[in-house]
């Protein structure tokens, strides 16, 4: 389901988004030896009620990485995996068999957290150079839970100030096909002002 | 499953609606209330001889007099949720509140650790409108799932990597 709020609106933080997310494959083409790259998928603005549906998600139990901005603790990076590839692309960073236990072992959340790390760095300095400001990621730490109960935490900021919320997703493409794992961007009204700024943008435009 | 087309308060018979961030909805002994929580909190209200029951998906604890949503706020989600049981015909007396999330899903300071003062916020409201808490799930640092059977009273909650419990 499209929620059809302000879909035009959200798009205008297309070329941001997009070119983080150019800088971001580029350093996921390094770390995986060129087995993954990103795409921007979307930027929307969606009804806080409906975000977990409307993003595709529902009540899924997820294995995310997380990360913050230093000096915006509203703004949070998420990357999501389904548990299938997240094993497989550990098991590949690792040069080991796929773990076929329940339990994550501390190599694979290493593995993951790197990752995160990788991109997500990547991912603020191209922010970092695109807004003319220090877009600082805090350390990336590795969660199995609900993608609702994860996504609704990092939505407060915007929930404060309004009843949708702007998020930017970005897919993975493994050799050219893609996977079930995503990069979810949601900022925090004071990092969309700096982005709407960036781009000479008037708020509600 | 049904899914509340938008953030307005809604009742039902005989569904099983989903609540998202915001929503509020209410029903009968033939309804069910699901949601997921992390840092939000659900307030459920039920009156066990009419069998009939709110709940509200908190996300923030004090409106500070903004508009929007009312289930969005702990101190505009509550006066809501009676006025929508007495419009059914559910008088406050007798009324009892069960309340589940308010986790810490974070491991980061900072203003997005909400989940505590949802918690408190939640419990002093309740408290001032002189309905008493019979049951709770709150705090941690992980999401929940939960189900309310407004026929039964009875509060299903499932954590990941943990057995359901029914509060």
């Amino acid at each position: 389901m499209t929620s059809t709020i302000a879909t035009n609106r959200a798009e205008i933080f297309r070329p941001l988004f997009a070119a983080a997310t150019h800088d971001a494959s580029a350093a996921m083409c390094r770390w995986t030896d060129g087995l993954i790259t990103l795409t921007l998928d979307e930027v929307r603005e969606i009804p806080l009620h409906s975000v977990a549906s409307e993003l595709g998600f529902g009540d899924d139990l997820l294995t995310m990485v997380i990360l913050g901005v230093e000096s915006d603790p509203g703004t949070v990076l998420i990357l999501t995996f389904d548990e299938e590839n997240a094993r497989q692309l550990a098991a590949t960073l690792t040069r080991r068999v796929r773990n076929t236990s329940p339990e994550w072992d501390e190599l694979e959340i290493s593995a993951l957290t790197e990752t995160g790390n990788i991109l997500g760095c990547a991912y603020m300095n191209a922010l970092t150079r695109l807004l003319g400001r220090a877009i600082i990621p805090s350390p990336p730490y590795f969660v199995r839970d609900y993608f609702a109960s994860v996504i609704q935490q990092a939505l407060v900021e915007q929930a404060a100030a309004s009843d949708v919320a702007l998020i930017g997703r970005t897919g993975f493409h493994r050799e050219g096909e893609a996977l079930n794992w995503h990069v979810l961007f949601v900022p925090s009204p004071e990092f969309r002002r700096m982005l709407e700024n960036a781009i000479a943008v008037k708020p509600n435009s | 499953m049904h899914t509340l087309a938008n953030a307005e308060a809604t009742s039902v018979k005989g569904q099983v609606i989903n609540v998202g961030m915001g929503q509020i909805a209410t029903g009968d002994r033939s309804t069910q209330f699901t949601s997921v929580l992390g840092s939000c909190v659900a307030v459920v209200l039920w009156h066990p001889r009419l069998s009939l029951g709110a709940i509200a998906h908190v996300v923030l604890p004090k409106s500070h007099g903004q508009n929007g949503q009312p289930g969005k706020f702990a101190d505009t989600a509550i006066p809501t949720m009676l006025e929508q049981l007495a419009r059914m015909g559910c008088p406050k007396p007798g009324l009892v509140a069960k309340i589940a999330g308010g986790a810490n899903m974070f491991r980061v300071g900072g203003p997005l650790q909400i989940g505590d003062d949802n918690i408190a916020t939640v419990r002093e409201i309740l408290k001032t409108v002189g309905i008493p808490i019979t049951a709770e799930d709150v705090g941690g640092t992980q999401g929940r799932k939960i189900t309310f059977t407004c026929s039964t009273g009875e509060l299903r909650i499932e954590v990941a990597g943990q057995k359901a419990k029914v509060i």
